[in-house]
C-alpha cells in the first residue's frame, strides 16, 4: 500500500497564517522554549555568568525557530501517515492547506536562520547543538527511527532533550554536568509520556504502519515499559538536588511530582489500558497520565526557573 | 468539455489575495530578521573587547583556553617590559660602554 502524497497534490483550501503556525507544532515548541529558558536561567544562577537580556531573548527565539523548523520538516515527511490517522488528518498538509514542498522549504529556511541567529546571539557551541537537535529530530528521528523501530521514542527522545543544554550553552559556552542532567530528565521522561498516549492511539499507529511499542509488543509490555522508565526517571528527576542545581523548592516540587508520576505509572501498569477490551476508564487513565507527564516536566523546570530566576534558591546543605 | 468548479475549490481571486497576504507576512518576517541581526550585532560589538583579541561572532566561548593563554602572555610581556624598564632605570649603562 502506498501512502505517498506528492507535492503536486491540489490545494483543497486556502492556507491561513494559523496553518503555518500549526506546521511548526506550537505545543511542542512551547515546551521546547520553556525548557531552553530553564536551562538558560539555571546557567545564569549557577555560574553567575550574565547574558544580555536582548541576546538571551534572541537565543530563545532561535530555539523556538529551530523547533518550528524541525516540526515543519517532520510534517513534510510524515504527511502520508498523518493523512491516515484521524488525530493528525486535519494537519495543514493532509488537509490540503499547505503544499508539501512549501512545508519543506519553510523547514529548511527556518533551520538555517535559527542556527545563524543562535550563532550571532550567543556562541558556536549553542548554535552547533541547535543544528544537531534539528537534524536529530528532522532527519534521524523522523526519517530513520520512527518507521523502523519500536524504540523510536526512546532514541528519538534525545531530540527534545537538547533545549536546556542549548540554553545553558548560550550563556556559558559550555555544557557541564548540570546541563546534561536536565537533558537526562527529558530523555527519560519522553518514553512514558508518549507511550501513555500510544496506549490510547495504538490502533491509529497500527493503521499507519508506525511501529510504536503497543503495536509491536502489545499493551502489557508497554505498561511495563512505562513503569520501568518512570522508576528510572525518579532518581534522575531528583538528581539536581545532588549537584546543588536544585534547592529546597525543587526538592518539594520534584518530590511531590515524582511520587505522583510513579503513582500514575503503577496505576496504568495495573490497569488494562491499551488492551483490546479496554474501556473508557482505562482510556481516561492513560490520557490522565499523558496529561500529568506534561505537568511533571513543566513543574520541575518551573521550579528551577523560580529558584534561579526569582531568587528562591535555598540550597539543601544550607550553604 | 469542462467540468464545473466545485464550491469548495478556492477561486483565482481568493488565491491571489491569500498570496499577497502571505507575501506581506514574509516581508515583515524578513524585516524583523534584519532588525534582530542588526540589534544583536550592535550589542555584540559593544560587549566585545577587540583589543584583547576577541572576534565578533566566531570565537564564541570555545576559544576560552586560547583567550586565557593570550591574556597570560600579554600580562607576562607587560611584566617583562616593566621589569626591564625598572632595571634600566636602576642601573643605567656606563657611558662609553658601547665603544668597547
Amino acid at each position: 500500500m502506498s501512502l505517498d502524497m506528492t507535492a503536486s497534490q491540489p490545494q483543497a483550501r486556502l492556507a491561513s497564517a494559523r496553518d503555518y503556525v500549526e506546521l511548526m507544532k506550537p505545543r511542542i515548541m512551547m515546551l521546547v522554549v520553556f525548557t531552553a529558558l530553564a536551562g538558560l536561567v539555571a546557567a545564569v544562577g549557577v555560574t553567575g555568568q550574565g547574558i544580555n537580556p536582548v541576546l538571551a531573548s534572541v537565543a530563545v527565539l532561535a530555539v523556538a525557530l529551530g523547533s518550528g523548523a524541525a516540526g515543519a520538516i517532520n510534517m513534510w515527511y510524515d504527511s502520508d501517515i498523518d493523512a491516515v490517522m484521524v488525530r493528525t488528518s486535519t494537519r495543514p498538509i493532509p488537509s490540503g492547506a499547505v503544499p508539501r514542498s512549501e512545508a519543506l522549504a519553510m523547514g529548511m529556511i527556518m533551520s538555517a536562520l535559527s542556527v545563524l541567529l543562535m550563532w550571532i546571539a550567543s556562541n558556536v557551541l549553542a548554535a552547533a547543538l541547535l543544528a544537531l537537535s534539528i537534524v536529530y529530530y528532522g532527519w534521524f528521528y523522523t526519517m530513520v527511527l520512527k518507521r523502523r523501530t519500536a524504540q523510536n521514542i526512546v532514541i528519538g527522545g534525545a531530540a527534545g532533550a537538547f533545549p536546556p543544554v542549548i540554553g545553558w550553552a548560550a550563556v556559558t559556552g559550555s555544557a557541564p554536568l548540570d546541563a546534561w542532567i536536565l537533558f537526562a530528565i527529558i530523555f527519560f521522561w519522553t518514553p512514558p509520556h508518549f507511550w501513555a498516549l500510544s496506549l490510547v492511539a495504538h490502533k491509529e499507529y497500527e493503521k499507519a504502519g508506525v511501529p510504536m511499542l503497543p503495536v509491536t509488543s502489545g499493551a502489557k509490555s508497554t505498561r511495563t515499559h512505562i513503569l520501568l522508565y518512570t522508576i528510572a526517571l525518579t532518581p534522575i528527576g531528583l538528581a539536581p538536588l545532588a549537584t546543588g542545581l536544585g534547592g529546597w523548592l525543587y526538592a518539594g516540587v520534584g518530590g511531590l511530582l515524582s511520587a505522583s508520576f510513579l503513582y500514575f505509572a503503577v496505576k496504568v501498569y495495573r490497569s488494562g489500558a491499551g488492551d483490546a477490551d479496554a474501556g473508557d476508564a482505562e482510556r481516561k487513565l492513560a490520557m490522565s497520565m499523558f496529561a500529568f507527564s506534561i505537568l511533571y516536566l513543566f513543574g520541575l523546570f518551573a521550579a528551577l526557573i523560580a529558584e534561579h530566576g526569582f531568587g528562591l534558591y535555598f540550597p539543601l546543605g544550607g550553604a | 468539455m469542462t467540468e464545473p468548479m466545485s464550491q469548495s475549490e478556492p477561486d483565482a481571486a481568493a488565491i491571489l489575495k491569500a498570496q499577497k497576504r502571505r507575501n506581506v507576512w514574509l516581508a515583515w518576517a524578513l524585516v524583523a530578521f534584519v532588525v534582530i541581526v542588526g540589534v544583536t550585532t550592535a550589542i555584540r560589538i559593544q560587549q566585545a573587547d577587540f583589543s584583547g583579541g576577541d572576534r565578533l561572532y566566531f570565537s564564541g566561548y570555545l576559544d576560552e583556553a586560547a583567550k586565557e593563554k593570550r591574556d597570560r602572555e600579554a600580562v607576562e610581556r607587560a611584566r617583562a617590559a616593566e621589569a626591564k624598564a625598572a632595571a634600566a632605570a636602576a642601573d643605567p649603562a656606563p657611558e662609553g660602554a658601547d665603544d668597547e
